[in-house]
């Protein structure tokens, strides 16, 4: 699909945008860097914008990246956001083989599934989380993660349409 | 990995293959490095390092900006409520002057009683001052980002505290930046006391923003409502005396109380060194999760 939409343009002064292949990986570490913004929160009630940038690509394309990018990407993510390091490393590299394997085995598939799929997604990205901080820092309510959770499963579709967006952007259509 | 069948090609089949290898790779690798960065979270310390040093000015830059909006917003309504302010002002001051007077009798007789007790008190000095300009606002560790780092001689296990109370201690440090556990993260535990009546005490981060605090013998809770937790100076990494927290409400033996220092509104953090500098070298490595 994508490799059709790479070829050169039909019509004049439309077309994919040169670097057009690196436009996703780029918007991924650019959410990633969202961390620097100075929001000071005593909850973490934010959602992961990284994660929730890097699966909206991947749902919307089979092959946005090629799949070993995921674990650099996911090491970009870790520093700015001050995750241990390897916790994105380990979680993207695994994201990319189960939608993988999830696309094997769909038919078909609409924004419904795509939401269902993502939420799956977020709430293991935000168990794994939840379970990491309880290893580096004690026990902890899992509660206390519920509300991150609920907050970034609803505002994903708002990161999958900006991503769609930016898709039909750089692909000149 | 774009398709399920490749086809005929031997160049495609061989293509998809190795991108599964180097995918798993990813995995393997990933779980390597956060088993090391949870066991042994110093590891990755110059490049988290870096990494603030790449993002603290960028958050010390849109910092300023909001900071400036909203000092606009609220420079404008101040004027609006000048004269209001004005008498509240005046009628504050003459207030505070009479429990300076207080505080300055009660001074001289606390110097006179630690003098005859011949108590020896170490010299608090200040390492660096910096801003809060960030935090861990996506993750259930309780960080923030201080603008202040390794070339200000900031390092990590120092105490961080502002004019309001005790903020937390440094984990890593950048050369411009350093991140700060706070009081508030489930890691950080502080020994302190109940400034009423100087029962000892434990407070450990809640992850949410509050802290729970403990007393140390079992039996009557000892907390009301509105009681100051202050830090005992025990363990040697806090100072002793800094306010840390409120107590809200009581819940069975033990208090949840707010810190007196919000990270989102204090306005400059101060860097101490360790109160008794053998706690630097005795820090437990395990306590510093990343």
């Amino acid at each position: 699909m994508v490799r059709a939409a790479l070829t050169p343009p039909r019509r004049i002064g439309q077309g994919p945008w040169p670097l057009a292949i690196y436009v996703p990986a780029v918007t991924v570490v650019a959410a990633s860097f969202l961390a620097a913004l100075p929001i000071i929160s005593t909850s973490g009630w934010y959602p992961d914008f990284g994660y929730l940038v890097f699966i909206s690509w991947r749902l919307l394309r089979a092959d946005p990246w090629p799949a070993w990018w995921a674990a650099p990407l996911g090491f970009v993510n870790d520093l700015f956001t001050g995750y241990p390091v390897g916790f994105s490393i380990a979680l993207w590299s695994a994201t990319m083989l189960v939608l993988d394997l999830i696309d094997r085995r769909t038919l078909w598939r609409d924004y419904w599934i795509e939401w269902v799929v993502a939420a799956v997604l977020i709430a293991i990205d935000e168990w794994l989380q939840w379970r990491v901080a309880e290893t580096a820092a004690g026990p902890l309510p899992f509660t206390a993660v519920v509300p991150p959770l609920v907050i970034s499963i609803c505002v994903f579709p708002a990161f999958a349409w900006v991503v769609s967006r930016i898709d039909a952007w750089r692909l000149g259509r | 990995m774009a398709t399920a069948r490749p086809g005929w090609s031997r160049r495609a089949q061989y293509g998809l293959f190795f991108s599964f290898l180097a995918v798993i790779a990813g995995i393997i690798i990933g779980l390597i490095l956060l088993a090391m960065s949870l066991v042994a979270p110093q590891t990755f310390q110059t490049v988290r390092g870096a990494a603030l040093d790449i993002t603290a000015p960028v958050s010390g830059a849109l910092h300023a900006v909001t900071e400036t909006t909203e000092g606009v917003f609220t420079g404008a309504g101040n004027y609006w409520d000048a004269a209001r302010q004005n008498a509240e002002l005046k009628r504050q001051n003459k207030a505070m002057l009479q429990r300076m007077v207080e505080a300055r009798a009660i001074f001289q007789e606390n110097q006179q009683l630690k003098a005859t007790l011949q108590l020896r008190e170490h010299e608090r000095s200040t390492i660096a001052v910096g801003r809060v300009v960030g935090s861990s606002f996506n993750s259930p560790r309780r960080f923030a980002i201080l603008s202040a780092g390794s070339n200000d001689g900031v390092a990590v296990g120092m105490p961080v505290r502002s004019p309001e109370g005790l903020v937390g201690r440094i984990i890593d440090v950048g050369r411009l930046a350093s991140r700060v556990l706070l009081v508030s993260d489930r890691a950080n535990i502080v020994p302190a006391r109940l400034l009423r009546n100087g029962i000892p005490v434990i407070a450990q981060g809640r992850g949410d923003g509050t802290i729970d605090v403990r007393p140390l013998e079992v039996g009557r809770n000892p907390f009301r409502r509105g009681d100051i937790i202050v830090s005992s100076g025990t363990g040697g990494l806090y100072p002793p005396g800094v306010p840390v927290a409120r107590v809200l409400k009581l819940q069975g033996d033990d208090a949840i109380a707010l810190p007196l220092a919000d990270p989102a509104q204090i306005s400059f953090a101060i860097v101490e060194p360790p109160f008794e500098p053998a706690a630097m070298a005795a820090l437990p490595a395990a306590t510093e999760g990343p």
